[in-house]
């Protein structure tokens, strides 16, 4: 196993983190929360071309996902690329953004028929729609445009990735998948989403750690006191261990590796909790700064949660697990 | 050590039902959250409702308000084992006394304690609710370490000349009266420079700035003070010795406090059962675990309440009761981090006719983060604890 990057890897996180920090400043998670117009710019110069990276290895894409959630960007980017990698085994893809609707109310990417869907992410921005039916074991899939389905936005706490509930008057003829080759898609996008948190959970830690050593009370930074060091350093314990757990599902999807059923799981488990729990310690350690609008670590806090719960939350996920590691 | 409550203070807790029942409007009844019902305008700016104020002014002029206080402060001169009944009942029922709280529970008692005889005449009207006050304290560089608070106050002639800022002063934009805490002898240790004086919100200079938190709303405010002229008459209590002011001001109401926490608590556990079983979950052996865990905490902290509140009676100290906050605000949080996990994929869901009781956990997950932060972070309050109650040594 080695966790060491290629110069390209390398590149491929150095250029997304300069991408994000320019084009997804404070700024815009802020104008985006007030008008979901306000993040069209990002897809439309920036990261539509990055859709490509469906394609390219796990492990690359991981990379550049760290930096969007570290960003806690906004606007149809990740649904577009959840769509183009659920769809790579069908050979089906969208011209322009897309978004992927499979979920039923339990929020779990089990291909099922009926005219709803849920959990749809940014269904409202994206032009075409990836609609699965079918089964597990054998699904179905179809490109059908926005338009010609009824959408319903859901609130939810994270308002820069809103969620819809999409039906479509008559369910269109999809093309057969292999299920085999639909569950390691699945894997991919369970991956994409716990690198994500991941990113999330980087810039709540580093936030909070540059925080504690400037704030000062009582004559010296807070971020000398026992009490706040301790509580960073378990953050950073629980961070560590999910984000390598993420890099090493990543290569386990990579290689076919015997492993990546139970590393997948491992992977979005351990993700959704690091991140959670990070965004509280990181919201205890600013406290009332932290607790204002105008700072940007509600925005994570609350990515940390929607992400936790996209495509199950952690407890289905160990529940899932217990299975596998039971089932012998 | 009994269980039963006396006759007395059983016959006081039916005058109290009784007064519910005849009185209490149904906005009051509503409130089975962590959320005060205050309203908020499309700025995000809240106001206190008109049946608030009623209510407030009903439950003064019924004796209800402050109960352990004479008539004419709103009170119906309970005893200490009453005031705690009365808070059993309000609080067992979710019905908020004021949803601003800075009047009757701060400002009210310290000009009672500290005021002069003309001071003291503001009190009534703090407590019914008839002036709103807010208090300065907070400041950008003094939060957690309040004492190092810097907004000057000069004495000039008659009048202090005051400059500085205040941070997350509730209701601030609603107030007319600050209880404003200033340092009016720089070269003095901390805690003997500092003042407090009465300010009136419309005097010149003073400049308010709505601050809206993470829930979008703007409760809070910050307050800046650019040579505010205060008639030197409106310093309340002795100068430099406003630090007492504020310990007596946040002791006041801390040994009924924590009945609130206790019945916030206790009623999320009930609601938890309740959404378990609609969502089919009350089979899970996890979810029974889980539930029962925190349903020992509640009832261990309820035990310990009232174990506080028995030396607090006779006049002792009561160290349980600063253990109390801590650690009902902390269960608070875990409480709607269980319930969260209950809702599975739709735990972020806050659409009120997709999600839970319309959303309710999700806007108390929001609001509980600040009760491990407002009114002193837990972190200061362990360190109060270790050092006050534990005596531990203090660290360099």
């Amino acid at each position: 196993m080695d966790f060491s990057l290629s110069a390209e890897q390398e590149m491929v996180r150095s250029t997304a983190h300069s991408l994000f920090e320019g084009q997804c400043p404070a700024g815009l998670l802020q104008a985006a929360w007030d008008d979901k117009r306000a993040a069209a710019p990002l897809w439309d110069e920036h990261l539509y071309q990055w859709v490509e990276l469906a394609g390219a290895d796990l492990v690359d894409l991981v990379l550049f996902m760290g930096e969007h959630g570290r960003a806690a960007a906004p606007g149809v980017f990740f649904a577009s690329l959840q769509a183009a990698q659920l769809a790579a085994p069908t050979g089906l893809a969208a011209a322009g953004s897309a978004t992927v609707a499979v979920a039923g109310e339990n929020g779990l990417w089990i291909p099922h028929d009926g005219n709803a869907r849920h959990h749809v992410p940014s269904a409202g921005d994206a032009d075409e729609i990836l609609w699965v039916a079918g089964s597990l074991a054998a699904p179905t899939m179809a490109l059908v445009p926005t338009a010609s389905a009824t959408l319903t936005e859901v609130d939810q706490l994270d308002r820069l990735r809103p969620m819809y509930t999409v039906e479509l008057a008559g369910p269109p003829r999809g093309i057969p998948v292999d299920p085999t080759a639909f569950a390691h898609a699945v894997d991919r996008a369970l991956v994409t989403t716990a690198a994500e948190l991941i990113g999330t959970g980087r810039w709540l830690l580093e936030t909070s750690v540059e925080y504690a050593c400037e704030r000062e009370q009582f004559g010296q930074p807070i971020g000398s006191f026992q009490g706040l060091q301790w509580m960073l350093v378990d953050a950073a314990l629980l961070l560590e261990r999910a984000d390598a757990a993420v890099t090493y599902a990543a290569m386990c999807v990579d290689a076919d590796d015997t492993d990546r059923h139970r590393a997948v799981h491992v992977a979005k488990a351990e993700a959704g909790l690091a991140a959670r729990s990070v965004a509280r310690t990181a919201m205890q350690v600013h406290a009332g700064t932290g607790y204002t609008f105008e700072h940007g670590l509600h925005f994570r806090l609350r990515r940390a949660y929607a992400g936790d719960a996209f495509m199950g939350p952690s407890g289905y996920h160990l529940d899932r697990l217990g299975q596998l590691l039971f089932s012998g | 050590m009994k269980l039963a409550r006396s006759a007395d203070d059983e016959a006081f807790r039916k005058r109290l039902a009784e007064f519910l029942e005849e009185h209490c409007p149904p906005e009051a009844r509503l409130s089975n959250d962590f959320i005060a019902s205050s309203e908020a305008g499309d700025d995000g700016v809240v106001s206190i409702p008109c049946w608030a104020r009623k209510w407030q002014a009903c439950l003064f002029d019924h004796g209800w308000m402050v109960p352990g206080y004479p008539p004419e402060l709103g009170g119906c001169n309970a005893t200490p084992s009453q005031t705690l009944v009365y808070f059993e009942e309000m609080t067992g029922r979710g019905i908020p006394r004021s949803l601003h709280f800075v009047g009757y529970a701060i400002a009210g008692p310290s000009l009672l304690e500290f005021g002069s005889d003309e001071q003291r005449r503001l009190a009534p009207a703090a407590i019914r609710g008839d002036t709103i006050w807010c208090a300065g304290m907070s400041e950008p560089g003094a939060g957690s370490d309040l004492a190092s608070l810097s907004t000057r106050a000069e004495r000039q002639g008659d009048e202090y000349v005051v400059n500085g800022q205040k941070v997350w002063t509730s209701y601030a934009m609603l107030a007319s009266k600050c209880l404003c805490y200033v340092r009016t002898d720089p070269d003095a240790p901390r805690h003997e420079g500092i003042s407090a004086l009465i300010i009136d919100m419309d005097t010149p200079g003073l400049e308010v700035r709505p601050l809206r938190d993470i829930s979008g709303h703007a409760e809070f405010a910050e307050v800046f003070f650019t040579d505010v002229r205060v008639p030197a008459a409106n310093l309340l209590g002795e100068l430099n010795r406003g630090w007492q002011i504020t310990i007596g001001a946040l002791a006041h109401e801390r040994s009924g406090l924590w009945v609130e926490g206790v019945a916030i608590c206790q009623r999320s556990i009930d609601d938890i059962v309740a959404m378990a079983r609609r969502r089919g979950l009350d089979d899970d052996p996890v979810i029974r675990r889980r539930v029962a865990e925190l349903y020992a905490r509640v009832r261990g902290l309820r035990a310990l309440g009232y174990k506080g509140f028995a030396s607090f009676a006779q006049g002792g100290s009561a160290p349980e009761h600063s253990l109390m906050k801590v650690a009902t605000s902390e269960l608070q949080q875990e409480l709607v981090e269980l319930a969260l996990d209950l809702q599975g994929a739709s735990l972020a869901v806050t659409d009120p006719g997709r999600s839970e009781e319309g959303g309710r956990w999700q806007r108390s997950f929001i609001k509980v983060l600040a009760a491990t932060i407002g009114g002193g972070t837990s972190e200061v309050q362990r360190n109060v604890i270790a050092q006050r109650v534990l005596g531990l040594p203090r660290g360099s």
